[in-house]
């Protein structure tokens, strides 16, 4: 059987591609991968082996953005904490006490303004919010002003200001703990961090440290380390705190989307044709 | 008045001969009895536009977190007997799919701006059709008729005010006009809605999934059907519950007052 496989489609970073499996499948061309994050595989070793990597970008932008804005205004309206207490066996509450954060006017900071971060810059700016952002370069001056976002070279810069800071790198050498105390420290202690890249971009340390502490006010998190966390890690702890299980693309469009995508890769592959989305080690 | 407290009736208003201002938080007035206010010479204030774009985030909020299915994916990710998160775990996609608007007002307008950045596709149905720059602005489409728009939809999102005409505009009938697929969010007031008959349209799958900012009563009795059901959000009339909103409430609720008291022209009188 090993002999017949040409193709591998990559199911959540299932199975594992190591150098065992990859002298396994002689005959494997590509590797097409469901969803845009590459930071699982050796890039370098596969391409070691001669066989091509795709990844699936255009499927994933629409539904991840919609969950960093999800993500946004269910930590500003504390929506999970009031379900709770609205489904809770006592009615403890008094709703004069039940306020959350104005999210129109307020300063939203995008960490990495890639496709998905320039939609979510849209839909923010539908929410009247005040847009600024740090990439690793700066975009197009009508890119920027179709959003009305401002650029901001230095990360700290953006730090100090926004009221929600949101990251969406993709997780590479650079980014690894880009969020740490340092910068957890610049934040404003009203401020929500919301992660819908990799966990591995925040140091989660840190993090509880700084929501522990009351240096920042909320997190909401769709990516952990691992996922999921252990069941004793305090984060699963804090009151201020969302976390929801890696669902950025988990939509019954998306899941359609990316395994179109990455059957038109594999095809491509097969067929000796260029590949729509293949990613290359750098 | 915060929260339809005191009730305003007719022995509280024989009590309080000097009465001369009720000023209501927020934008509805279907607690109150106007006709019996004017005739003991009371004049009514509420607080109406300020309230619009905090319930507008409402609304988008309990879209998307019914859509993603974000309360029920916490839960996943907080509880002790998760060990891994299953792979055919899927919520709903928002962007392009198609939200109706029921109740094209300042808050339903507001919705349509939002859900535009989107891409969603926005159908509406309104006592009257809007101006074609403001459809055009939002790309929203009039439905004369309420079927059309129910049929449609993958979202119907509940704007209207409460009135006799509204009163359990969404019953058995409506319900069934549902796509199965469709969720219903409510921001405007439980009686909209039949209760009963939203109950039975979730159990038997008539419609997916429902989010509510509003119930009636509220709170609701805690061993009443919907606080069980797993395909609904609740939340307890939050729509205008930020800091900054309730802050101007305020101010404009005690700009009224001083104005009443003084017989001056009384700011967002309700007549």
């Amino acid at each position: 059987v090993s002999k017949k496989v040409q193709a591998i489609y990559l199911w959540w970073h299932k199975p594992v591609i190591d150098k065992e499996l990859l002298q396994s499948l002689p005959n494997l061309k590509v590797i097409a991968n469901s969803g845009v994050g590459m930071d699982h595989l050796d890039l370098k070793l596969v391409a070691s082996f001669g066989v091509k990597m795709a990844n699936a970008p255009r499927a994933v932008s629409s539904s991840t953005a919609d969950t960093g804005m999800a993500l946004l205004l269910a930590s500003a309206r504390r929506l999970v904490e009031v379900h709770n207490i609205s489904i809770s066996p006592s009615m403890e509450y008094c709703e004069a006490d039940i306020l959350g954060v104005k999210v129109a006017g307020a300063t939203l900071g995008i960490i990495g303004m890639g496709s998905i971060g320039y939609k979510i810059a849209l839909r923010a700016k539908a929410f009247e919010m005040s847009i600024l952002y740090h990439n690793r370069t700066r975009r197009k001056v009508q890119v920027e002003q179709a959003v009305g976002a401002t650029y901001c070279k230095k990360i700290d810069s953006l730090l100090q200001q926004a009221d929600f800071v949101m990251l969406v790198v993709s997780l590479t050498p650079q980014t690894h703990k880009l969020i740490g105390k340092r910068e957890l420290e610049l934040m404003k202690p009203t401020a929500t961090l919301i992660n819908i890249s990799r966990g591995a971009v925040v140091d989660q340390e840190a993090l509880v440290a700084a929501l522990q502490t009351g240096v920042i006010g909320a997190a909401a998190l769709d990516v952990t380390s691992p996922e999921p966390l252990p069941r004793d890690h305090p984060l699963l702890k804090l009151k201020n705190v969302i976390i929801t299980p890696h669902l950025g693309i988990k939509t019954d469009k998306a899941t359609y989307m990316i395994t179109e995508e990455a059957a038109e890769n594999i095809l491509a592959a097969l067929n000796g044709l260029p590949l729509p989305s293949e990613v290359l080690p750098s | 008045i915060w929260y339809h407290r005191p009730a305003i009736n007719e022995e509280l208003l024989q009590s309080l001969p000097n009465l001369k201002v009720v000023a209501s938080a927020g934008v509805g007035i279907d607690h109150l009895d106007l006709k019996l206010l004017s005739s003991y010479g009371v004049k009514v204030s509420n607080t109406p536009f300020v309230v619009s774009t905090d319930t507008a985030d409402m609304g988008m909020a309990l879209l998307l977190a019914s859509a993603r299915r974000l309360v029920e994916g916490h839960e996943m990710a907080v509880s002790p007997d998760t060990e891994y998160f299953p792979a055919d775990w899927l919520g709903v996609e928002v962007s392009g799919a198609t939200l109706g608007i029921l109740g094209m007002g300042t808050i339903g307008y507001k919705v349509a701006e939002r859900a535009k950045a989107f891409e969603m596709k926005i159908l509406y149905h309104n006592r009257n059709q809007r101006k074609k720059e403001e459809e055009s602005a939002v790309g929203a489409v009039y439905c004369k008729k309420i079927d059309d728009l129910l049929q449609q939809s993958d979202f119907v999102l509940l704007a209207v005010t409460l009135t006799p005409q509204t009163h359990k505009l969404i019953g058995k009938r409506e319900l069934e006009l549902m796509k199965p697929t469709a969720t219903l969010i409510n921001i405007s007031r439980g009686l909209v809605v039949d209760q009963d008959a939203l109950v039975e349209a979730l159990r038997n799958k008539v419609i997916k999934a429902a989010a509510l900012d509003v119930t009636y009563p509220e709170p609701l009795p805690r061993d009443h059907p919907l606080l069980q059901l797993k395909n609904v959000i609740i939340t307890p009339h939050i729509g205008s519950a930020t800091k900054k909103t309730r802050w101007v409430m305020m101010e404009e609720m005690a700009e009224s007052i001083e104005a009443g008291l003084a017989g001056l022209h009384i700011p967002r009188e309700v007549l």
